[in-house]
């Protein structure tokens, strides 16, 4: 349901006139109940305020506790009360005001310029506010801040006022309530009166708007209190009631103000009302703002600080964060997610459960009430829970009202049905950084408890099945309902926004199995091919070889759009398809392609839903031949034979006397520095250098020895998961830990050494950090703490990071979330400033980055 | 590249373009690494990279932590080590504190002793004349160098505290070079071009020195680039800054969503940070701004000078509940409300 229509909100000053106008009841016993526990009349939670408590009846609308809005009432304070939030700016004004004449401290020639200026800037402003009508009086309109304009009026205190040729003392202020004139300090009252004697002409040089904000109302002399609805009291279990901390803190204040009002009757000495009036002054301080500085924050009797009025607002837990901008929703769900590969990637599994609990309106038409009064009838899922009738009312549907409903049915009623098969609903993992972590998902009913999607739609939500939950969100109209399903659907969302890399596409099993299906010379019998393509929907068999086999190419190829056309240079050599049919090449992540390749091809060429039907029938053919033909990885894996042993001995002796050259070196005082480093920094970063070669080295040997068959090496090199570097640090070794500076670890022990075993200004491998173990046969003691140090470094910065990105991300998104594309093509804020004249110079859209580089090749 | 053998690729209207600029550059920022490696490439001094950079370009800080500056030499100078080093040699800042080994204050006679560095005072070709000569010269103060070739300088004043600002201020004084320019190194481009790389910003100062290019000079201080060229300069500046951190992150980011921001901060004309001091404190919904930072002063202000929230950008519709006014909530009817009134329902 959306808001009536806001033209603007205005913001300013409750008058003490307008206090009494809103408020309902003045307040004056300093209490909440009496001891039959009913509320006080003229407390703090007197009825005529509005009632939380079910069943009483509120004194002022006659609305009971769910509807009654809440009324204010208000206390008469005995004296004046500075509102300690406005201190800088009643600061402001008695600066630029003369305090005897109160008259601006301008003189008519700055006054005259300052006219001037000051039309220009309204023009200005209205240009700004189109759609704030400028109404009779031109100047209401002009409000942007002026502090900074008041510094350059030269309205700062002048020696003399120029009216009445008075000298003007300085005026001292000091947190958070207190004027000193000379030694004298101002009293609220004084302040008050003096602020009342501005001209309303001369506010509006300072900026305020006479009719809005008159400086003398920011000093209180009746104070509004706010609804209990704003601060219910809550019945702890023994049956004691507790208070809200504003209701404290007002009861403070009017216990307060009654001592100070029977002491000014009784005729105390000035010093006891002053110390009385010092004390509501700072009760007032805390009500508004209790972290104010300069005051002690008034405490709960647990030694719990008060949160008051402005601790209420602020913050990430504050009312706009937390309750305004972020809102709790309704028709939502939340569960652990698991894998289901025979899941569509833009299906969602839904447990059976949250089906059954979850709805989505029906509305009830002309062309379809038969089709509602069977869903009314129908006593097995899908339901109808509720039916809301034409006047909004909503009826939760039982077995004894059945009969009436169905009387009632008409168009124009809604029933509210449970979810089915093919229902569209929002998926999202959090943290939601950009944004595919909210897709649209068509749901499916599924037996068990957890949300199931396809694998392949992890990488956008970042998820993993390790007990990661998941939320799902059910739109309920039929705009969002059909913004859903056209723009936000999985399909829609397989290339980033980032880089237009597809993000969505096969990975793991997904890879693994194409890249040996489609390895060169690769058979299968008849039966294996008709499992394999029977998976894949297809009914219908390549032809055969000679031998009577199926080539897996060919049983790829019956998967792909039957006339494409495409050829890619990849780093495994050529993969070219001709008239649908790979003839040539193996797949890989590659072939997929983040930013060039099959995805691309498929979605230019025929559309996302082509290409969301080949990812996901290409995956289950994967995982099927995965499983057909068997991939695993074993330990057999990772052992190495007596050649490689050889082969790292040799690799390391090699690098650890290049190390030991470059040490000798340096030392005789012959190493040559690189250019713009000491040679002590240039010693370290040549050894880091030849350290990291000899890693790289080793895994470069891998790679090339490893048996074919070796199911790791193949991950790898399809890059369906783990890296050279993986293998290598499970059967050669480890290589070089670093620190977080990113050089090699040289501290812990004193002295400069790691531990104390390391002789002082050892620059070695071993001494740094250098580790020479593996995996697979397990880490030497003083090995595990260098790669213990390394570990615990980067796990702390990552905690760092996190926060540091997080803070980065708001920031740009608060500068930048009022930007969009107009019919122009222009980028524009809200106010139409114009941001860039042609979205990114070409208009393109980000999404289809990589189309237009594809398009353009072709 | 729009349009290409008929099929479009331009972007939607309504699109929401800031906000995914915003999550692209925010969303990579956890993958981001500190540390990056630059063994191959050698410069005068490490710059900062990854998220601390991200964060000081689009912060609009006034100086970069690690200012760099590129001088390209003219044709007459690229060419040649010797003449590259000898314009390398007048930008190259040598100051007072690098080639001092110790410096000893006489308080009862009010002048300060310093022992110079023979070896870099020789690498630099300073004679400790022409350094007692500079230093009276800028200081005002009278110098002599005594037998040893230590430089003693005689100062006015004998109080402890005076004396001690003045040395710490000698020793920061620019002796040879360009001051701000920082360390000067030569550096070989691929094409076999000489040039310089300073660890400082100082392009004022750096323009005007003969045998360089000033039409390539460049610096990674996006202020010093707008003093200098302009604010299109710094834009582009910016973009490329931002372009070359993410590259190094091996982040692939498209340009677009870079420029926006760097149009974003530059577009008024002169350079606003993202912060609640740039961009976002500037905006004039003061509910977009209370939800942001810094709640109860925007609010107490608004409120004081009877601001208005004309209540039609993102979050302030958010606030009340309200559809948003962008993307498929930009989409609205072309007809006014008054009109509205006037129509008759149809029989």
């Amino acid at each position: 349901m959306q808001a009536e229509n806001i033209d603007y909100i205005r913001f300013g000053i409750v008058s003490p006139e307008e206090v009494k106008r809103i408020s309902v009841a003045k307040l004056n016993v300093p209490d909440t109940y009496n001891e039959d526990g009913y509320p006080i009349d003229g407390g703090l939670l007197d009825q005529r305020l509005g009632v939380i408590d079910p069943g009483l009846i509120c004194k002022t609308c006659g609305a009971r506790a769910k509807t009654c809005p809440g009324h204010f009432g208000h206390i008469e304070l005995v004296k004046p009360t500075i509102h300690s939030e406005f201190s800088k700016i009643i600061y402001m004004v008695l600066q630029a005001t003369c305090l005897n004449c109160h008259r601006i401290l301008l003189d008519e020639e700055q006054i005259a310029e300052l006219r001037t200026k000051e039309v220009e800037d309204i023009a200005a402003e209205n240009q700004a506010n189109v759609n704030v009508e400028s109404t009779d009086e031109e100047k209401e309109t002009s409000h942007q801040i002026s502090k900074q304009k008041l510094k350059q009026k030269k309205v700062k205190r002048t020696k003399k006022c120029p009216y009445c040729d008075e000298e003007q003392p300085k005026i001292k202020f000091s947190q958070p309530t207190y004027f000193t004139v000379g030694d004298r300090r101002l009293k609220p009252d004084e302040i008050r009166d003096m602020l009342a004697k501005i001209s309303d002409g001369d506010l509006r040089f300072l900026n305020i708007d006479p009719q809005r904000s008159r400086p003398e109302w920011l000093i209180l002399t009746s104070l509004l209190v706010p609804p209990v609805n704003v601060r219910p009291s809550i019945t702890l279990e023994s049956g004691e009631r507790s208070e809200d901390d504003l209701t404290h803190k007002l009861v403070d204040i009017m216990r307060i103000n009654q001592r100070l009002e029977q002491n000014i009757n009784a005729g105390a000495p000035q010093i006891i009302i002053d110390d009385l009036w010092e004390l509501l002054q700072y009760h007032v301080t805390a009500y508004f703002n209790n972290e104010t500085s300069g005051i002690p924050p008034a405490r709960h009797r647990s030694g719990r600080a008060l949160k008051t009025l402005a601790q209420r607002l602020k913050g990430k837990e504050g009312r706009f964060r937390y309750n305004l901008s972020g809102k709790r929703v309704n028709y939502s769900a939340r569960t652990v997610i698991s894998v289901d590969p025979y899941l569509d990637i833009n299906e969602v599994g839904v447990p059976q459960e949250i089906a059954e609990k979850l709805t989505v309106p029906f509305y009830v038409t002309a062309w379809n009430i038969e089709r509602a009064k069977e869903l009314l009838t129908s006593k097995t899922y899908p339901l109808v829970l509720n039916m809301i009738m034409q006047d909004g009312k909503r009826i939760r549907l039982i077995d004894a009202n059945r009969e009436e409903l169905l009387k009632n049915l008409a168009t124009g009623t809604i029933l509210e049905r449970q979810i089915i098969n093919g229902d569209i609903a929002l998926f999202n993992r959090q943290p939601s950084l950009h944004r595919i972590s909210i897709m649209a998902h068509k749901m499916k009913v599924l037996p068990g408890k957890t949300f199931r999607i396809n694998y392949c739609t992890t990488a956008p939500y970042n998820a993993d099945f390790d007990g990661d939950e998941m939320n799902l969100h059910v739109p309920q109209t039929l705009e969002a309902q059909a913004e859903a399903r056209y723009l936000m659907q999985v399909q829609y969302q397989i290339f980033s926004p980032r880089d237009g890399a597809a993000i969505i596409t096969n990975s793991e099993d997904g890879i693994s199995g194409m890249y040996s299906l489609t390895n060169d010379g690769n058979k299968l019998t008849m039966d294996e091919a008709c499992y394999l393509l029977g998976i894949c929907n297809v009914y219908e068999l390549p032809k055969a070889d000679k031998d009577g086999m199926y080539s897996g190419k060919d049983i790829f190829s019956m998967i792909l759009p039957k006339d494409m056309d495409y050829v890619q240079e990849t780093s495994r050599g050529r993969f070219v398809i001709k008239k649908g049919k790979l003839v040539e090449g193996v797949v890989t992540k590659e072939t997929y392609g983040r930013d060039n390749g099959l995805s691309i091809k498929i979605a230019m060429d025929y559309g996302y839903d082509e290409l969301r039907r080949f990812i996901y029938i290409s995956s289950k053919l994967s995982d099927a031949y995965v499983t057909l033909a068997g991939v695993t990885v074993g330990v057999k894996e990772y052992s190495i034979d007596q050649k490689a042993e050889e082969e790292k001995t040799k690799i390391l002796n090699e690098t650890f006397k290049k190390v030991e050259d470059l040490i000798v070196e340096y030392r005789s005082g012959k190493l040559e520095p690189l250019i713009g480093y000491t040679p002590k920094e240039s010693l370290e970063r040549m050894i880091i250098a030849e350290l990291n070669l000899a890693r790289s080295k080793a895994g470069e040997y891998l790679a090339k020895h490893s048996d074919a068959d070796n199911s790791a090496v193949q991950m790898a090199r399809s890059g369906s998961r783990g890296s050279i570097l993986n293998l290598e640090q499970m059967s050669m070794f480890l290589g070089q830990q670093a620190t977080l500076s990113g050089g090699r670890i040289k501290r812990g022990y004193y002295t400069g050494r790691v531990l104390p075993h390391i002789m002082p200004n050892d620059y070695g491998p071993a001494a740094r950090g250098f580790i020479v173990t593996n995996y697979y046969s397990g880490l030497s003691p003083v090995d595990l703490f260098m790669h213990a140090v390394g570990s615990r470094g980067s796990e702390v910065y990552k905690a760092l990071l996190t926060g540091r990105s997080g803070y980065l991300y708001r920031r740009l998104s608060n500068a930048l979330q009022d930007y969009y594309v107009r019919k122009d093509l222009s980028v524009r804020d809200i106010n139409n400033n114009i941001i860039q004249t042609i979205y990114g110079g070409d208009a393109i859209d980000p999404v289809k980055v990589q189309f237009a580089k594809m398009a353009e090749k072709e | 590249m729009a349009n290409v053998k008929g099929k479009r690729f331009i972007v939607n209207y309504g699109e929401p373009v800031g906000m995914i600029a915003a999550q692209s550059i925010g969303e990579p920022g956890t993958q981001m690494i500190l540390r990056t490696f630059h063994y191959a490439g050698i410069e005068a001094t490490i710059a900062t990279s990854g998220l601390p950079r991200i964060v000081e370009l689009v912060d609009a800080r006034k100086k970069p932590a690690t200012p760099i500056t590129y001088i390209y030499l003219n044709s007459s100078t690229r060419n040649s080590f010797e003449k590259a080093e000898a314009v390398a040699k007048k930008i190259n800042e040598v100051n007072m504190g690098a080639i001092t080994r110790r410096s000893i204050e006489n308080f009862s006679k009010g002048a300060i002793k310093f022992i110079l560095d023979e070896q870099t005072l020789a690498a630099n070709e300073l004679t400790p004349q022409q350094v007692a000569q500079k230093l009276a010269k800028s200081m005002e103060v009278h110098t002599k160098v005594d037998k040893g070739g230590d430089i003693i300088v005689r100062l006015k004043t004998k109080k402890l505290s005076e004396i001690r600002a003045i040395n710490v201020k000698i020793m920061k004084k620019t002796i040879q070079g360009v001051e701000g320019a920082g360390k000067a190194v030569i550096q070989r481009s691929k094409d076999g071009e000489f040039y310089i790389v300073a660890a400082g910003s100082n392009v004022e100062a750096l323009i005007d020195i003969d045998g360089i290019d000033k039409t390539r000079l460049y610096t990674n201080d996006v202020f010093a680039m707008n003093r200098l060229f302009g604010i299109e300069a710094a834009r582009n500046t910016l973009i490329r800054e931002l372009k070359n951190t993410l590259d190094e992150q091996k982040i692939d980011v498209d340009e677009r969503h870079i420029a926006l921001v760097a149009d974003a901060m530059t577009y008024s004309g002169d350079i606003k940070g993202v912060g609640r001091h740039g961009l976002s404190g500037q905006k004039n919904s003061v509910f977009a701004k209370a939800a942001y930072e810094e709640t109860v002063k925007h609010l107490v202000n608004a409120a004081a000078f009877g601001e208005i929230d004309p209540m039609r950008g993102v979050t302030e519709n958010i606030l009340v509940g309200k559809q948003i006014p962008i993307g498929t909530g930009s989409v609205r009817l072309a007809i006014k409300k008054e009109d509205l009134k006037k129509a008759k329902p149809v029989k």
